[in-house]
């Protein structure tokens, strides 16, 4: 009976916290482009705009260009977007522990995102248009880069939380979100971590294609790359997933590196300070997207798949790479 | 990682748009109510002092000398054989102010009335406008 | 099975600011064959040029560009003057030097703008914009126009520089030595930027000078060519120009995007120079030498013969040649050359070993005005147009030159 009881108030936590998500995302994406335009000294449009474009376009047919693979062509859009939505449930928000936290951990997070990522890249190929498929394998080639110094950042947190004996799992975002791991490494450690943390940033912009890294999309090369074809309901949703990724990694980053919380303040786990952590969580959020999404992608040019390509595999991996060993002396030696 | 940009993009937060803002911040249920009101509207940039606008067309004045048809680039003046006068095709007119030079009573002159689109197609042709005391060129 | 496939960039692609259609050959993102198609925007300029006299094509001409629409006015009144032999007042040409120039700035600012937007640098694009207002404000308090200033007339010009003026342009001035800088180091220092134009689109000084590249493009590869140097007009035998290569203030001509990038950029400078020389040295005196019209026009109408007009405009050089015949009001026959027409056969070129994201940049990098370009088109009578191989044009000149020769006897 209490089992099927957590069951039900997991899938009412669920859906509740996804639609909580849906709609942030959408608004801090207004808010990032609000802000965009603000340091371009232009006024911008309203912070609702993508909550507008979504129900506009909702409204719209879906267009199949003849040449597509209908069935992937149409399975595409869902399928990333669902992807990118069960990232949340397994990120804790504040205090609160994620839904499914028990079943999933930050492995999951990666490849459901990258998952994501392939969804989209699909969809490009299947619309059998040679200026999408170019953005889909730009997608993949970018993708297959920053794969890497991730990978190397999960595991040598992972192997810092084991080794340093913080609460939880070890791969588990909860370990992280209940305790700093800047507090349970020394100052080698901590340089580590700053290595760690600019590595993940520097993905972020690559895995949610904006920024510098907005080459699969590339709008005066390519024509907005693998979504050329896409129109409706399919636009809307993949305009969702765009948002949501960006709103997930943010949050990923926020979980792993900003475990600050007024729960760790007031030593207790009282109501008022889930609550408190709770909005607090959503405010280190968008603190963390205006900072490394909307800055980065105002403040700098595109660069070329190849450039990219190096960036990540050689300075980005170089980074995290020195970043592990940092940790590894501080952990080992002490 | 950090740029010219950075800064400067950080300073620009804090000052003031550049942008000329659109009369109304959105689409208004109906345009017609909307233009009738100008006062709520976010009122155009003026224009410079030499800006040539639509005609003005004396027609009193006219001597019906056909020399500003001669110059004109744009074909947007028309004669009447009948009143030897003639009418001015607004939607034609590219505002270039030779016929105003080459007219010998001066009876055209360039107003600095820029909102002059319409969707009514006769209310852009000018066929007198009674005499101009200022000349905005002057 | 072929590797490669082909990809259009244009005819209307956002990267391009004009229709024109560039069919690249791709092999994975390397561009190995490259394709340029124009005849988009053709609009029978100098056929309607026919059926109006000189006073009236004044303001055809203008509407040939409306970036460098200055430039073409003046080579088109340049080749009237020519031919009918009217002399301009000093102050005329030094105020059509005024609004070349200050139509330089407007037109490499807009270019600088763009390029960065090609490159996805919005920030870069929009610092741009807002730096050419204040440009185009002055034109406007000069000419009463934005674009199209309908500023120039035979034997001089239509309004004068008065001294409220001449003070807000040094103002501008000024505004521009301050501001501009800045600009110039967030593009030119950014490592993006670098990363994206250094090496990119590269025309050597060899291959600029067999296919005759001008301008800032020529410039960039390091060719020493400026028609406001080698043939002087209007104020500039007063004033000396040194055209701007990129070997006397970067040590090397690569002949890249960045060369172009940096030669304009040099260019708004050196225009400010020029700009503000010609204020010190306007002279007193008419501004036009014949403020009648209908003397003017009459004096069209007995003219006849052949005239030419070159001058240096923001892309190249502008070439129009016009041809009158006497007891004849309109203009008998007008041809114009502008100057992307020249920088555009390089296009293929540039492409050599770029990669498509290249593309849109390097078809920027010429500051292509390709309604200035298009100044002929065949099509079979049917809609359907067609490209005529060299000795078939060859033989259709023949033919319409017979035929006119014909019509003249």
């Amino acid at each position: 009976m209490a089992a099927i009881f957590m069951l039900f108030l997991k899938f009412f936590a669920g859906v509740a916290l996804l639609a909580l998500v849906v709609v942030l995302a959408l608004l801090f994406d207004g808010a990032d482009r609000v802000a965009h335009a603000r340091m371009q000294r232009r006024v911008g449009p309203p912070v609702f705009q993508p909550v507008y474009d979504i129900l506009k376009l909702a409204g719209k047919e879906n267009i199949v260009p003849r040449r597509a693979a209908r069935f992937f062509f149409m399975l595409a859009p869902w399928l990333a977007l669902v992807s990118t939505l069960m990232v949340f449930l397994y990120i804790p928000v504040g205090s609160f522990p994620a839904v499914l936290g028990t079943e999933g951990d930050m492995i999951l997070i990666v490849y459901l995102l990258a998952l994501s990522g392939v969804a989209m890249a699909v969809g490009g190929f299947a619309s059998g248009n040679p200026i999408a498929s170019i953005g889909a394998g730009r997608e993949i080639t970018l993708m297959m880069s920053y794969e890497f110094p991730l990978a190397i950042v999960i595991t040598t947190m992972a192997w810092v939380a084991h080794k340093c004996g913080m609460e939880g799992s070890p791969f588990s975002l909860e370990t992280f979100a209940a305790s700093s791991v800047w507090d349970a490494v020394g100052k080698a450690g901590d340089f580590g971590l700053l290595c760690l943390f600019l590595s993940l940033v520097f993905v972020v912009p690559g895995e949610i294609g904006k920024g510098p890294m907005d080459i699969p999309e590339a709008k005066t090369e390519i024509l907005d790359g693998f979504i050329i074809e896409y129109s409706g309901v399919n636009l809307a949703l993949f305009k969702i997933t765009f948002a949501l990724r960006s709103f997930a990694m943010a949050a990923f980053v926020t979980s792993l590196f900003v475990p600050a919380s007024f729960a760790g303040l007031l030593g207790g786990w009282g109501f008022a300070a889930a609550v408190l952590d709770f909005l607090l969580y959503w405010v280190k959020v968008f603190v963390v997207q205006m900072v490394f999404v909307t800055l980065m992608r105002t403040a700098f040019g595109r660069l070329k798949i190849w450039q990219a390509s190096r960036f990540y595999v050689m300075r980005v991996a170089g980074l995290s790479i020195a970043g592990m060993l940092l940790l590894s002396i501080d952990v080992l030696t002490r | 990682m950090i740029t010219r940009m950075v800064p400067r993009l950080l300073k620009h937060i804090c000052l003031r748009f550049v942008t000329n803002l659109f009369p109304a911040p959105h689409m208004p249920p109906s345009l017609t109510d909307a233009l009738a009101e100008p006062a709520a509207l976010t009122p155009p940039v003026p224009v410079g002092q030499r800006f040539r606008g639509r005609l003005n067309y004396d027609r009193a004045k006219c001597i019906g000398c056909r020399l500003c048809l001669r110059v004109c680039p744009a074909n947007a003046t028309d004669y009447i054989p009948e009143e030897k006068k003639i009418l001015i095709h607004n939607d034609r007119c590219c505002f270039c102010a030779q016929c105003t030079e080459i007219c010998p009573v001066k009876c055209l002159t360039m107003s600095g009335d820029c909102m002059i689109s319409s969707y009514a197609r006769k209310e852009s042709v000018v066929t007198d406008t009674g005499p101009v005391q200022t000349d905005v060129k002057a | 099975m072929s590797t490669t496939y082909k990809v259009p960039i244009g005819p209307v692609h956002v990267g391009l600011k004009e229709p024109v259609t560039a069919w690249l050959e791709l092999d994975g993102e390397r561009i190995v064959g490259a394709r340029v198609r124009p005849g988009a925007i053709h609009r029978g300029i100098e056929f309607m040029a026919r059926e109006r006299n000189p006073i009236q094509v004044i303001y055809l001409s203008e509407r040939i560009c409306g970036i460098c629409s200055f430039s073409h006015v003046l080579c088109f009144i340049r080749a009237i003057e020519d031919l009918a032999g009217m002399t301009v007042p000093v102050r005329g040409q030094y105020i059509r030097t005024l609004v070349l120039e200050l139509e330089r700035v407007h037109s490499h600012l807009l270019w600088a703008g763009v390029a960065c937007y090609t490159i996805g640098f919005d920030s870069a694009f929009h610092l741009g914009m807002q730096l050419r207002e204040r440009v185009m404000d002055i034109l406007e308090l000069l000419t009463g126009n934005r674009v199209n200033y309908g500023v120039a007339t035979f034997g001089g010009v239509r309004w004068d520089v008065t001294p409220e003026l001449a003070k807000a342009m040094r103002e501008m001035i000024r505004y521009y030595r301050r501001e501009f800088t800045p600009f110039r180091d967030i593009v030119m220092d950014d490592p993006i930027a670098h990363a994206r134009m250094r090496g990119v689109g590269v025309l050597t000084g060899e291959e600029a000078v067999r296919y005759s590249a001008t301008g800032p493009t020529a410039r960039a590869s390091g060719l020493r060519i400026d028609l406001r140097k080698s043939s002087p007009y209007e104020a500039y035998g007063d004033i000396p120009v040194e055209p701007i290569v990129p070997q006397d203030h970067f040590g090397a001509a690569r002949g890249d995007v960045l060369d172009r990038f940096a030669v304009r950029v040099m260019e708004v400078y050196q225009s400010l120079d020029v700009l503000e020389k010609v204020l010190d040295g306007l002279p007193e005196g008419p501004y036009a030498a014949e403020a009648n019209l209908n003397k003017v026009l009459a004096s069209l109408k007995k003219a006849e013969g052949t005239g030419w007009g070159i001058i240096e405009a923001p892309r190249g050089d502008d070439t129009h040649v016009v041809h009158l015949k006497g007891g004849d009001e309109n203009v008998y026959w007008w041809k114009v050359r502008a100057p992307t027409y020249a920088n555009a056969v390089s296009w293929p070129l540039m492409f050599r070993g770029n990669e498509l994201a290249d593309a849109p940049l390097i078809i920027n990098s010429i500051d292509p005005c390709i309604s200035c370009m298009e100044r002929m088109m065949v099509t079979d009578g049917r809609g359907d147009p067609r490209v005529v191989t060299r000795a078939e044009l060859l033989e259709r000149c023949r033919r319409k030159t017979f035929d006119m020769m014909g019509r003249r006897a």
